[in-house]
């Protein structure tokens, strides 16, 4: 047994070393947390997948054997005490017994005897021994006994049951050289037989992603870094997925249509799966895992935000790369996901609550000198202070968080009132007429002056046109005072408001029937069309997308498991559970009643394996009953 | 005698009438499962309160309380809010709050009785301690009313999240105290049970007050399952017993330090307590494994994915498996079971609360 309890000792080592180091990341997290050199000391110790480790697997081995062995030794013992019943006592010992009476009797009779001890749930065998006296030996409560046996058969069972599960076959054919993991992106046809898996492997669970609309007939078990091909005896379609959502927009359920149709039968079923009802077919269990974009097809319009141009137009696909030149630049595109729901906190009246904003599309840019940003776009326009902003995130590396480029809405809530803004901007006659606006408001009579100061605003709008505020900012002289810097900066800022508002002016005054810069007072929008225009430059691409349309296309995330060892595992729990209860609940007690041939006195002695405080009571009870029966 | 027998009667008729009555009322929104986990709730107590008379009265006061709340209810979920005794006593959250500020109340009475050793003070605090322990209840049980006022498909029982278990974890303890108390006529323990129990209160208005706890959220998909509402609570059962055997480990190592022993029940006695605690809790707690395995074999693709909390689990499993066996095979009594039992209690926190918190894995349902 301290066997036993030694390598139960090192289980529960391995299981808090399991549950403190992340099981099974990809290496590379691993290298990056520890160094080379502590990554393979512990990839060696197996550490990272230690329920699989080959020497954990050895420990449950070994306490099956050693646990087996306790039971196949302690169970002849345990059957036979049950039908033994010890009459052969002295009744020296037992006066020596802890609970031990001596009772006087007037009028003794065997029948009232055993009646009482019946009564109190004894099983009773009597003999007269040699010298004339009468013993009787009762017991009861040795069920207790057989506690012991089903527990320990219970762990037995129950881990026969794991090991069942716990695919030794394929570690064996692992180490024979029968399988091999592949480790390459391979297609199915070039999976070499030593990668794929029978449906007569024993056990597996393995994962699927299925595609709306698309059929599999292989699963993929993931083994290390790489996986095997587990061939199924049936094939799985999805027809649909869905996610369901509370009303406050919290996911509400996953569920996929299934279409699945046995090989050899043809038969086929339909069910709806969610994360708690599976499918089972043919001893494989078919679950709801996770969910992933299946290739969701985007209708994108291309904005370029240093230009004058109107959008084009780009299709694509999730998954699928896309190449763009802009001024002369190219970029490559790669579409990575689609999130039809995103709930953030969005103010509502004067709360913030958590709501759904709508769609989102994530992409990597890379441009020609690889360098790379990724970025997250949503459809629409969220509220923030009180106005609409089209959102578009932006990270250089996926640990750092996004930034966000905000470009507001125009009064019908679409993003046309600001790409027409830049496009004012790019258009050098118009510019050129709203400066000389903005001069002739501060010189209304012309002048020397005034055309110094329109060639000055002319250099501020360029600079402004071509790199932001910090692009005016760097020309202002450092030479100068702080306080005077502030306030050239401040007019600065001052001179492009007012520029902006006599572009917008001007283009109401040549196109009298839009409504894109109707609002109560286009103040704010012009602030923050020009904030957003100063952001566009470190935004990291010169291009803004604008998603108008896609048709959404989901995979879905299955797990299939076959696991023979499943019936096992509950059979020894329920062993387990009526053991424990037989150990703890029932308790044996050994009595014996003693009358000696020349004496009018009975001797009653009692006994229990396990001490417990109400037995004293009991004893005494017994005894009373005793007492009270014959007297 | 009369007014008890009729009493008992009519108790017993309402433990088989009430969920009959839901059964006809609600059997649509049910699976077999939840309908046979309806009635046999009902037996269940009817059985418990053949041996335990107060639980009678505990049930009975519960069920009157949580139908005058929800009949004040009115079908809406504001009346929480506007009505008077919903405002201050009966809305699940102020239920709540009188259960947090009654079992500290009652920790002070029975240190006073501990001290004191007047009867009073005993009684006065093992009442305060049945009244808390119904409005934690009610609170509950109006909770889970309260969560279908706001919609029907958030509707859930009320023990789905940290907050909401951390309730159940009070309510449980105490109620299992309570019994022990009653059974061996002694209140002295009461000072030590009520301590941890105080600590959960503590972390039940930091949770609430902080980070606003409190607020229903409708269910993931993964815990919507039938199965939760014997997993969890079975899981409770453990959990409390096994506080409650550390608690009076603690009083044993007191007093066998001579701290306090002239005023606590003897060592034989603690150490008895202690080792029923860990029986009735190990049961209950391995029921709860098997249970919880099941339960992941139906959602998550297998009964036993060594996901952190499933591990730490198992390793509480183990200890406590190795406290019984020290006791029942090698005999062993005293101090060093009283420790082991203290730190036994360690582990179970961090199989509790500690795995949510700081391991990731299928089982995050709580974090701060």
């Amino acid at each position: 047994m301290r066997f036993a309890i030694t390598m139960l000792c090192f289980i529960g080592i391995a299981s808090v070393i399991g549950t403190i180091l992340k099981q099974n990341e990809p290496y590379e997290n691993y290298i990056i947390k520890f160094g080379q050199f502590w990554f393979e000391f512990f990839e060696a110790m197996g550490l990272y997948n230690v329920y699989q480790a080959f020497w954990f697997l050895l420990i449950l081995i070994f306490l099956i054997i050693s646990t087996s062995f306790c039971v196949s030794r302690n169970s002849p013992k345990i059957l036979k005490e049950y039908k033994k019943f010890q009459l052969n006592v002295r009744e020296r010992s037992l006066k020596s017994f802890k609970h031990s009476y001596e009772i006087p009797v007037k009028k003794f009779g065997i029948i009232k005897l055993e009646k009482l001890l019946l009564e109190n749930k004894f099983r009773l065998k009597k003999h007269t021994n040699k010298h004339g006296d009468l013993i009787i030996s009762a017991k009861k409560g040795d069920f207790q006994k057989l506690g012991y046996i089903f527990t320990h058969l219970a762990i037995i069972i129950i881990s026969i049951g794991g090991l069942m599960d716990g695919n030794l076959i394929l570690k064996m054919q692992e180490l024979t050289g029968s399988k091999k993991i592949i480790y390459e992106d391979l297609a199915l046809n070039d999976v070499p037989a030593t990668g794929k898996l029978k449906t007569s492997n024993f056990s597996y669970r393995a994962q699927m992603l299925l595609r709306e609309g698309e059929k599999q007939s292989v699963a993929v078990l993931k083994a290390k870094e790489g996986y095997f091909i587990q061939d199924l005896p049936f094939i799985v379609g999805l027809n649909d997925f869905r996610i369901e959502h509370y009303s406050t927009g919290q996911p509400k359920s996953f569920e996929s249509d299934l279409i699945v149709e046995d090989k050899k039968s043809g038969k086929l079923i339909k069910k709806t799966i969610n994360v708690n009802s599976p499918l089972t077919f043919n001893g494989v269990t078919i679950y709801q895992s996770s969910f992933e974009d299946g290739g969701t097809e985007l209708a994108l319009d291309v904005w370029n935000l240093h230009s004058s141009e109107e959008s084009s137009k780009m299709e694509s696909i999730i998954f699928k790369k896309n190449e763009l030149a802009i001024n002369d630049q190219k970029y490559f595109f790669e579409f990575n996901d689609f999130r039809k729901f995103n709930i953030l906190d969005i103010e509502i009246g004067n709360e913030k609550k958590p709501t759904n904003v709508g769609p989102s599309f994530i992409y990597k840019v890379r441009n020609e000198s690889g360098q790379a940003n990724e970025y997250q776009t949503y459809q629409y326009p969220m509220k923030m202070d009180n106005s609409f902003y089209f959102i578009s995130g932006m990270r250089k590396t996926p640990q750092e968080d996004y930034q966000y480029l905000k470009l507001p809405a125009d009064a019908n809530g679409e993003i046309n009132g600001f790409m027409l803004f830049k496009a004012l901007l790019h258009s050098p006659q118009i510019l050129k007429n709203a400066i000389k606006r903005v001069v002739g408001q501060s010189f209304p009579d012309g002048g020397e002056r005034s055309q110094v100061y329109f060639e000055g605003v002319e250099r501020v709008m360029s600079g402004f046109i071509q790199g932001g505020y910090s692009q005016i900012a760097e020309s202002i002289d450092t030479s100068l005072s702080i306080e005077d810097q502030k306030r050239i900066a401040s007019s600065y800022i001052k001179i492009i408001f007012l520029v902006g508002k006599e572009l917008i002016a001007i283009y109401q005054s040549n196109n009298l029937e839009t409504d894109t810069f109707l609002f109560e007072s286009n103040h704010k929008f012009i602030q923050e069309a020009l904030t957003g225009f100063n952001d566009s430059f470190f935004y990291g691409l010169p291009i803004f997308l604008e998603l108008k349309n896609y048709v959404h296309v989901q995979s879905s995330g299955l797990q299939l498991t076959k696991s023979p060892g499943q019936f096992w595992v509950y059979l020894g729990s329920i062993l387990l559970v009526l053991g424990i209860f037989c150990m703890i609940y029932i308790q044996e007690v050994r009595l014996w009643i003693m009358k000696k041939k020349d004496n009018k006195n009975i001797l009653l002695a009692l006994t229990t394996n396990r001490h417990r405080l109400e037995f004293d009571q009991f004893s005494l009870k017994i005894s009373q009953q005793i007492k009270k029966t014959f007297n | 005698m009369v007014f008890k027998q009729t009493f008992n009667y009519l108790f017993i008729v309402s433990m088989l009438m009430l969920p009959a009555l839901g059964l006809f009322k609600f059997h649509q929104y049910m699976d077999y499962y939840e309908m046979f986990i309806l009635v046999g709730t009902g037996i269940t107590f009817i059985w418990m309160s053949s041996y335990w008379q107060n639980f009678r009265y505990l049930v009975s006061s519960v069920l009157v309380l949580s139908f005058i709340s929800i009949f004040l209810y009115e079908g809406n979920l504001f009346s929480g809010e506007e009505q008077f005794i919903l405002k201050y006593f009966l809305s699940s959250q102020s239920a709540i709050m009188w259960m947090c500020s009654l079992y500290p109340l009652s920790l002070l009475m029975y240190w006073i009785y501990l001290f004191k050793k007047q009867s009073f003070f005993g009684n006065f605090a093992s009442q305060l301690t049945w009244i808390a322990t119904t409005m934690g209840f009610v609170g509950l049980l109006v909770r889970w009313f309260e969560s279908y006022l706001i919609s029907i498909d958030v509707g859930h029982i009320p023990i789905s999240n940290l907050y909401e278990v951390f309730v159940l974890f009070c309510l449980i303890t105490a109620l299992l105290y309570l019994y022990y108390e009653e059974k061996m006529n002694r209140k002295e323990l009461g000072a030590f049970v009520l301590i941890i129990i105080t600590v959960a209160v503590g972390f039940i208005l930091w949770y609430t007050f902080s980070k606003g706890a409190d607020a229903i959220q409708p269910l993931v998909p993964a815990l919507q399952s039938y199965w939760m509402k014997i997993h969890v609570p079975a899981n409770f059962i453990g959990y409390g017993a096994f506080a409650i055997a550390a608690m009076t480990s603690i009083a044993y190592l007191l007093a066998d330090k001579g701290i306090l022993n002239s005023r606590l029940p003897s060592l034989i006695i603690l150490d008895d307590l202690t080792y029923k605690a860990i029986a009735i809790g190990f049961i209950f707690f391995t029921i709860a494994t098997i249970l919880g395995a099941a339960w992941a074999a139906e959602a998550w693709g297998g009964y036993w994915s060594w996901d952190p909390k499933e591990t730490w689990a198992l390793i509480v499993w183990l200890n406590y498996a190795g406290w019984l066996h020290l006791r029942l095979v090698k005999g062993l009594r005293g101090p060093i079971l009283a420790w082991w039992s203290v730190i036994g209690l360690i582990i179970t926190t961090f199989a509790f609360l500690g795995v949510n918190l700081f391991l990731s894995g299928l089982h995050s349902y709580g974090e701060l």
